[in-house]
C-alpha cells in the first residue's frame, strides 16, 4: 500500500474520531453546568476554561471566566471553520482525505461522510451551538458511529482499514488520556484536600460522561464514581472500548495486521512497551497522588509511538520535528 | 387562588423575577419550537407514559412536560424538607410499631379496628425486623398549596411510589431544551438520585463479603412504570429482574444467570405486596417469587420497600399521621394535613353526606386518582351517586375539604401562557437516614380549572427547581486554575510542504 494512502486513511481515522471526542466533550460540559452534577458549584467541570488548554492552548492564568469562556469555546470547537480542531474542521479534513481514498474505503462510507460534511455546512448548524447544541453533538455522534458502522458492514478487513482503525484508535487514546490529565492534575502541596478530593470526585463523573462511559462504568464497577476509580476505569479497563488500554491494544490488534514484519517494527515494539508499562501499572497499583504523573509519562509514550508510526509507515525517514499547532 | 410565580397584582414574585424576564426574552414562537422538539425527544429516548383510553386501548404517549419551571426558594424548601423527614420517621416508626410491639395501638392512638382492616396491612409481616429497621425505604408524599399558600400534605406513598424517573429526565431534557432559563439560577441537582438509592440499598442489605447484590424487580414491560424500572436500573449499573429471574432455594434468594445461580442480597422491588410471594400471600399471583417471604423473614435478602408498608399508605391512617409525629417525635408536625373525615364516624358521616357538594371524597385503598369524586365540580346526579356508595360501605371512604390547588403559569395547545393547578411529590430515600431531593415531580393539571393532575388522567408535570442559598447563579470565586500544560493537538502527519520535500529528497 502506498505511504501516501496509509497517512490518509490514519488521518482519516484520527479526525473523526477527534470530532466525536470533541461532540461528546462538549455536551456533557453543557450537561453537567446545567444540571449541576454536585452540590457544590465551584466542583462542576472539566471547566470551560480548561478545554482549550486540552486542546493543547497555552495555559496562562488570566483564563477568562466559564460564562463568557462557554459561549467563546463552544464557537470555537464547533463551527469555527478556521480553528483546525473544531468539530466542522475535523470533518471536513476527514472527508477532504476521504476524497483522494475513495477507491479505498467502501463507497458507503464515502457516502455517509460526504452526507455529514454538507449536512454540517447547512446554514442552521451556524445558529444551533447556541440554543440547542445538544441535538447538534448528538448528531455528529451519530454520522460518526454510522461511517463506522459502515466500515465493520462494507469494508474489506485488509491492510487499509487497519490504518483507519489505527488512526482511531490513536486519537481516542490521547484523548481520553488528555481529558483524564485536565480533569484530574496533580495535586500540589499546598491545596487543601479536603476542599480538593471532593471537587476531583464532582470531576469524575463529568469526565465520565464525557467519554460516554457513565452506564459502562455503573454496570462494571462496585465503587461510586469518584476520582480514583474512574481514573483507573478510563485508563486500564480492559472491557471499556474507549479506555487507553483497550483503545493501545486495539491499535496494536491493528497494527500487527497491517505489517508484515510486525517482530522486527519499531512502531510496534515501542507499542508493546507502552502496553506492558500499562499492564505493570496495573498491578502495581500506584498511589492516588502519583496518577497525574502517569497519565502525563503514558502520553508522552504515546506521542513517540505516534511519531514512529508516522516515520516507519508513512515516511520511512524522519520527517523532522513537527510544530504543533495551537488553539486560540 | 394562589400562584406560585405571580403576585395578587400578577406581576412577579420576588424568586421568579429573573425567570418571567428569561421568559420574555426567550419569547413564545421559541418557547413552541421548542415544545415541539421536546415530543420528538421523548419519543425518540422512549420517555413515554401509558394511558388507557376510554375503550380500555393503551397508548403510549410523550411525558407531557411543561416547559415553564416551578420556583422553590431556598428557605420554604428548608422547611419543607424538614417536614418531609419528620412525616417518613413516623411513617416507619408506625409500620416498625403496626407488625411489631404495636404500643400505638394499645395507647390508643390509632385505633386497633381501623388498622387491621386496612388492605394494606400484610398479617404475613408480624414479627418481621428488617435491617436497620427501615421499612420504608422509599416514598413519595404528595403535597398542595392551599388558597393562602400554606403547604399541605395530601397523602402519603409508602408502598411503590413512581415519578422519580421524570424527575430526572424532565431536568435533563429542560437543560436541552430551554438552557437560557438556567443562566440566571443556580438549581439543586437531581441527578445523583440513583446513587443514593444505590448506596441506601446497599446499606440495608444483610452482610457478607464483597459488595452486595442490588437488583431491581420489575412485573415486566407491561407495567406502566416500567420506563422508570428501567430508568432505575440502568441509572443504577443493577440487573432489572422478573420474577421468573429469581428463585428462592433454602430461604435464601437467587438470581439465575448463565453462570449458575448467584445470591442477591437486595431487592428494589416495584412489585405490589400481596403479588410478591404466592406460597404465603395471593397464591394466584404469577408476579411472585416462592419462598420470597420467608427468605425476607429470616434476614437473608432486604427488600425495598419491606412487603407490609401499605399499612401506612392508607388514607384512613393518613388521618392520624399528625397524631403518629406527636407520638413517636414528640414534635409538632410541620406539614399540616388537610382536614379528613372518617366516614366509619356517624357524626362526620352525617356532616359529610350533607356537604357532599363542597367536599372531595376519596377511597381508602386506591392510588393514580381512580374514583375520587370532586364535590365542587360534580353534577347532582354524581351527588347522589357518590351518596349511594358511601352509604353502602362507608369505612371505604374518606372526605377531605376541597383544596383550591396553587397554579403556576403554564403552555397551553394555544394560545398564551395560563394558571394550571399544579401539587407536588418530593420523594425521600431512607437508608441510613433520610435524604430528600430538591424538588419532586411538580404535576400540572392541563384542563382549565381542573385540579386532577395524574398523568394516568391526562395530568402533565413541570421540573421543579429548588433555588441554592443565594438563589442566583453567581460567578463563583475563580479556582486556582493551574492546569497541566499539554501539546498541541496535531494536524495530518506531514504537511503537503514535508511531503514534497520527501519527495525531492527521494528524487535526488
Amino acid at each position: 500500500m502506498l505511504a501516501r494512502i496509509a497517512n490518509d486513511l490514519y488521518w482519516l481515522g484520527r479526525h473523526l474520531v477527534r470530532a466525536e471526542h470533541t461532540a461528546r466533550m462538549l455536551d456533557a460540559l453543557f450537561q453537567a453546568e446545567l444540571e449541576a452534577l454536585t452540590e457544590d458549584p465551584s466542583s462542576v467541570a472539566i471547566s470551560w476554561r480548561s478545554v482549550p488548554v486540552l486542546m493543547g492552548a497555552g495555559s496562562e492564568n488570566g483564563a477568562p471566566a466559564d460564562a463568557e469562556a462557554r459561549e467563546a469555546v463552544t464557537r470555537q470547537l464547533t463551527t469555527d471553520e478556521r480553528n483546525p480542531v473544531s468539530i466542522v474542521s475535523c470533518v471536513t479534513a476527514a472527508r477532504e482525505e476521504a476524497r483522494t481514498l475513495r477507491d479505498t474505503i467502501s463507497t458507503e462510507m464515502w457516502e455517509a461522510l460526504n452526507k455529514f460534511f454538507l449536512e454540517l455546512h447547512e446554514p442552521s448548524v451556524g445558529t444551533s451551538p447556541r440554543t440547542g447544541p445538544h441535538s447538534l453533538y448528538a448528531f455528529v455522534k451519530e454520522r460518526c458511529a454510522l461511517f463506522w458502522g459502515l466500515s465493520l458492514s462494507t469494508m474489506q478487513r485488509d491492510e487499509a482499514r487497519s490504518f483507519l482503525i489505527a488512526g482511531g484508535r490513536t486519537e481516542a487514546a490521547d484523548m481520553v488520556l488528555r481529558m483524564l490529565r485536565v480533569a484530574l492534575p496533580p495535586i500540589r502541596p499546598a491545596e487543601d484536600s479536603s476542599r480538593e478530593l471532593p471537587r476531583r470526585d464532582g470531576n469524575a463523573l463529568a469526565l465520565l460522561r464525557a467519554v460516554g462511559g457513565t452506564q459502562a462504568y455503573m454496570r462494571s464497577a462496585a465503587a461510586p464514581p469518584n476520582a480514583e476509580p474512574v481514573a483507573w476505569f478510563l485508563l486500564l479497563d480492559d472491557d471499556f472500548p474507549e479506555s487507553v488500554a483497550a483503545s493501545a491494544e486495539a491499535l496494536h490488534r491493528s497494527l500487527t495486521r497491517a505489517d508484515p514484519q510486525p517482530e522486527v517494527s519499531p512502531p510496534i515494539l515501542r507499542l508493546r512497551r507502552l502496553i506492558a508499562d500499562l499492564e505493570l501499572r496495573r498491578h502495581a497499583r500506584i498511589a492516588y497522588e502519583e496518577l497525574p504523573g502517569a497519565f502525563r509519562e503514558i502520553q508522552d509514550e504515546l506521542h513517540q509511538v505516534e511519531r514512529e508510526i508516522e516515520r516507519h509507515y508513512f515516511t520511512r525517514e524522519a520527517p523532522g520535528e513537527l510544530t504543533p499547532l495551537r488553539v486560540q | 387562588m394562589y400562584d406560585e410565580l405571580l403576585n395578587e397584582d400578577g406581576g412577579p414574585r420576588e424568586h421568579a423575577r429573573r425567570l418571567i424576564d428569561s421568559l420574555n426574552r426567550l419569547g413564545h414562537e421559541r418557547l413552541l419550537s421548542s415544545a415541539e422538539r421536546r415530543d420528538a425527544i421523548f419519543l425518540q429516548q422512549g420517555i413515554t407514559f401509558d394511558t388507557y383510553g376510554p375503550d380500555g386501548e393503551t397508548r403510549d404517549r410523550p411525558f407531557p412536560l411543561d416547559l415553564i419551571p416551578r420556583l422553590i426558594p431556598h428557605d420554604e424548601w428548608r422547611q419543607l424538607e424538614r417536614g418531609i423527614r419528620q412525616r417518613v420517621l413516623a411513617l416507619n416508626r408506625f409500620v416498625a410499631d403496626v407488625y411489631g410491639a404495636a404500643e400505638v395501638l394499645r395507647d390508643g392512638v390509632v385505633p386497633w379496628e381501623l388498622v387491621t382492616t386496612r388492605a394494606g396491612f400484610l398479617r404475613e409481616a408480624h414479627g418481621i425486623e428488617p435491617p436497620g429497621g427501615v421499612w420504608c425505604h422509599v416514598s413519595g408524599c404528595d403535597l398542595v398549596r392551599d388558597s393562602d399558600g400554606t403547604w399541605r400534605a395530601l397523602e402519603d406513598n409508602v408502598r411503590v411510589p413512581s415519578g422519580i424517573s421524570y424527575v430526572l429526565e424532565n431536568r435533563a431534557a429542560m437543560s436541552r431544551l430551554v438552557p437560557e432559563l438556567f443562566d440566571e439560577y443556580a438549581v439543586r441537582p437531581v441527578s445523583d438520585y440513583p446513587e443514593g438509592l444505590l448506596s441506601a440499598l446497599r446499606s440495608i442489605a444483610p452482610g457478607g463479603a464483597g459488595t452486595p447484590t442490588v437488583v431491581v424487580w420489575t412485573p415486566g414491560p407491561a407495567n406502566s412504570a416500567y420506563f422508570e424500572h428501567a430508568f432505575l436500573a440502568r441509572r443504577m449499573g443493577v440487573e432489572l429482574v422478573q420474577a421468573g429471574d429469581l428463585v428462592v432455594r433454602d430461604a435464601t434468594c437467587y438470581l439465575r444467570t448463565t453462570t449458575g445461580l448467584a445470591r442477591v442480597d437486595a431487592i428494589y422491588r416495584r412489585v405490589d405486596d400481596a403479588f410478591i410471594d404466592p406460597l404465603e400471600l395471593r397464591p394466584d399471583s404469577l408476579l411472585g417469587v416462592p419462598g420470597l417471604m420467608r427468605a425476607f423473614r429470616e434476614g437473608n435478602v432486604a427488600i425495598a420497600n419491606a412487603p407490609g408498608t401499605g399499612v401506612a399508605d392508607d388514607k384512613a391512617i393518613y388521618h392520624y399521621v399528625p397524631e403518629m409525629i406527636r407520638y413517636y417525635l414528640a414534635e409538632e408536625p410541620l406539614i399540616e394535613n388537610v382536614p379528613t373525615y372518617l366516614l366509619s364516624d356517624p357524626d362526620q358521616r352525617e356532616f359529610v353526606l350533607e356537604n357532599l357538594d363542597k367536599l372531595v371524597v376519596k377511597p381508602t385503598g386506591e392510588s393514580g386518582g381512580a374514583g375520587v369524586f370532586v364535590g365542587p365540580t360534580a353534577g347532582p346526579e354524581d351527588v347522589a351517586e357518590q351518596r349511594r356508595l358511601v352509604e353502602m360501605n362507608p369505612a371505604r371512604w374518606i372526605a377531605q375539604d376541597t383544596v383550591w390547588l396553587s397554579t403556576v403559569p403554564t403552555m397551553c395547545e394555544r394560545g398564551p401562557l395560563a394558571p394550571r393547578h399544579v401539587d407536588l411529590r418530593p420523594f425521600a430515600v431512607f437508608g441510613e437516614s433520610v435524604w430528600v431531593v430538591p424538588g419532586g415531580l411538580t404535576r400540572v393539571a392541563m384542563r382549565e380549572g381542573s385540579m386532577i393532575v395524574n398523568s394516568s388522567r391526562g395530568g402533565g408535570s413541570k421540573d421543579t427547581w429548588v433555588l441554592a442559598e443565594d438563589g442566583a447563579r453567581e460567578p463563583a470565586e475563580p479556582d486556582p486554575f493551574n492546569p497541566p500544560t499539554m501539546p498541541g493537538l496535531r494536524q495530518f502527519g506531514w504537511t503537503e510542504q514535508e511531503r514534497q520535500q520527501q519527495q525531492a529528497r527521494q528524487g535526488r
